[in-house]
């Protein structure tokens, strides 16, 4: 047997795995998005493409727009809190940069409705900030608060990145910025950032695409003003019974992060084979 | 010669040695930093501190701290419903971790070793589910499972956790083989060792580490994991993640905060003992190396 032939053997059972319940799955709903519903509510194959069209209905376009810019606001947020806090454990970090970035981690590991819930405690109209400085500040149930949900849930994969970028990056290029009389902000604008931005990019999209199709931070710190498409989608499938519906809104969604994956994953896949060869 | 050119001599190289040692002017900004950074991690741990404090507190209270009781424990534990939650989501958790890290290693072995025609798109479907945002991959899954008609229950729970949990073994794995050098497994076969027994005995035990790691980080995972469960849960028992789910829509209650408190204990041992794993194993690399791919780091 060739190692080739034995080898091609061992991608069979996670392939089809994928194949099966991934893949499969995916085509799937692509159908049911153009199908209708009985009397009973059961999502039934069809050739209904108004589903789509009343995904473009005005009264959803606002919810499929607010999903983009507290995505993208979120993005905003992570990279301004998310790189300065890189910077310091890349540079600074010394013999504790492995603990540090574990810290970082470490929330992840935090089951994501018990952080969020955790915030309603905090933030809520009689919560504990309200409570304590006696003040009647209205935190909850803004679009603020979904966005600082959703930063707290996702900044995670933003330092990452980013913290990579700064590490593999050569701190001789920065003494040449200064050697070259660049002041700190010259030499971070002309030197630093520019060899770090892949690092921003990849943490962009990997904040980007959980936080568009997000429903946990809009359901729990927002209200029905502040819902998201995640909720819209969540909604036809366990309470208004309409599955096309939600399978055209979870396609629309898909075809527009699309864009955003296929440049996220060729990057990735580079990189992969630079691993492997 | 150029040489001296290039180099300062050495009275200007004595003048610079000491400038060396202060971190380099770009970086001038550290206290700042340092304060951010410090305010960053309270923002990051404040929340988790909290429900964990006031999983303790004597009272129904969420501000103030009225003593030290373990009552909403006895709550969590004494209600059967959550209990049989508790060993759902294990039950769950570990099943996903030993199916999901088999089927990647070997997929992880097939991708860097086997140059097919399908490798390409194979390399891409397995990042795919990634970057997919869950509720995607979780609406699929039902679709999948109710056109199929299979019952929901804790096993559609399963599939569709190990779905989205190989990509994490082959991630991890593969980034692990790459740096094993192929001479070793030319060696063995050389010497009269089957392709099966290299395998065996030379490739995997290689592999061990980076494997143990990925299959604590995918229990953790799934143990954790909301969205996936939430679409293909059944009537009862329902993994705790969704039993939280029914109860903070209710309002706020300590049990929650006992029930979140329990749950982080059990991610922090998992994934304590990913981290740890290496060094239990005598070796010398750290576990966050091999969880990211780094060797020896």
């Amino acid at each position: 047997m060739t190692e080739q032939r034995f080898a091609a053997g061992f991608l069979f059972p996670g392939g089809l795995w994928l194949l099966a319940f991934f893949l499969v799955p995916l085509g799937i709903l692509l159908a049911i998005s153009f199908g209708y519903t009985d009397d009973l509510g059961n999502a039934l194959y069809g050739w209904h493409p108004e589903n789509y069209e009343r995904v473009f209905d005005p009264v959803f376009v606002p919810v499929l727009l607010r999903s983009i810019g507290f995505a993208l606001a979120t993005v905003a947020l992570c990279v301004l809190i998310g790189y300065p806090v890189a910077y310091y454990i890349a540079v600074f970090g010394g013999r504790r940069k492995s603990a540090l970035i574990a810290l970082v981690v470490l929330p992840f590991f935090v089951n994501y409705l018990v952080r969020t819930y955790a915030w309603i405690a905090i933030l809520g109209d009689d919560g504990l900030v309200n409570g304590t400085f006696d003040t009647q500040i209205r935190f909850l149930n803004t679009p603020w608060a979904v966005i600082g949900g959703l930063t707290y849930g996702y900044l995670a994969f933003m330092i990452l990145p980013i913290y990579a970028a700064l590490d593999r990056m050569d701190p001789a290029l920065i003494e040449a910025g200064k050697d070259l009389y660049g002041r700190p902000w010259l030499t971070f604008r002309h030197v630093t950032f520019p060899h770090t931005f892949q690092g921003v990019l990849a943490g962009a999209v990997l904040v980007f695409l959980p936080a568009v199709g997000d429903f946990v931070s809009a359901q729990l710190l927002g209200g029905p003003d502040e819902y998201m498409v995640g909720n819209l989608i969540q909604q036809q499938f366990f309470a208004a019974e309409n599955w096309p519906f939600g399978a055209a809104l979870t396609t629309i969604m898909m075809l527009f992060l699309l864009v955003w994956m296929v440049l996220y994953l060729r990057s990735a896949a580079r990189e992969a084979q630079e691993v492997t060869a | 010669m150029s040489v001296d050119v290039a180099r300062p001599s050495p009275a200007a190289r004595s003048d610079a040695v000491p400038a060396r040692r202060r971190p380099p002017k770009a970086f001038d900004r550290p206290r700042f930093l340092r304060l951010f950074t410090g305010l960053f991690f309270v923002f990051l741990f404040a929340p988790i501190v909290l429900v964990v404090l006031f999983s303790f507190n004597s009272s129904r209270s969420l501000q103030n701290f009225d003593g030290f009781s373990l009552r909403w424990y006895e709550r969590f534990f004494e209600s059967e419903s959550l209990r049989s939650s508790l060993l759902a989501s294990i039950e769950i958790a570990l099943v996903t971790m030993v199916v999901a890290t088999a089927l990647g290693t070997l997929l992880a072995y097939g991708l860097v070793r086997a140059r097919t025609r399908w490798s390409g798109a194979l390399n891409v479907v397995m990042l795919v589910p990634l970057v997919t945002p869950e509720i995607v991959a979780g609406a699929s899954a039902l679709l999948l499972f109710t056109q199929v008609g299979f019952q929901l229950s804790l096993t559609t729970i399963i599939l569709g956790h190990i779905t989205f949990s190989i990509s994490y073994v082959t991630v991890v794995v593969r980034a692990r083989l790459a740096t094993i050098s192929r001479e070793v497994e030319d060696a063995a076969l050389d010497l009269g060792a089957t392709r099966v027994q290299t395998f065996r005995l030379v490739t995997l035990p290689e592999l061990w580490p980076a494997i143990l790691a990925a299959g604590l980080l995918v229990f953790a995972l799934s143990f954790d994991d909301f969205v996936m469960s939430f679409f293909t849960t059944g009537e009862s028992p329902q993994p705790l993640p969704v039993r939280i789910w029914s109860a903070i829509r209710f309002g706020v209650t300590p049990t929650i905060n006992a029930i979140g408190s329990f749950m982080l204990a059990i991610s922090l041992v998992t994934i304590g003992l990913a981290l740890l794993l290496p060094r239990l194993l005598g070796r010398r690399e750290s576990g966050m190396g091999v969880l990211l791919g780094r060797e020896g780091a």
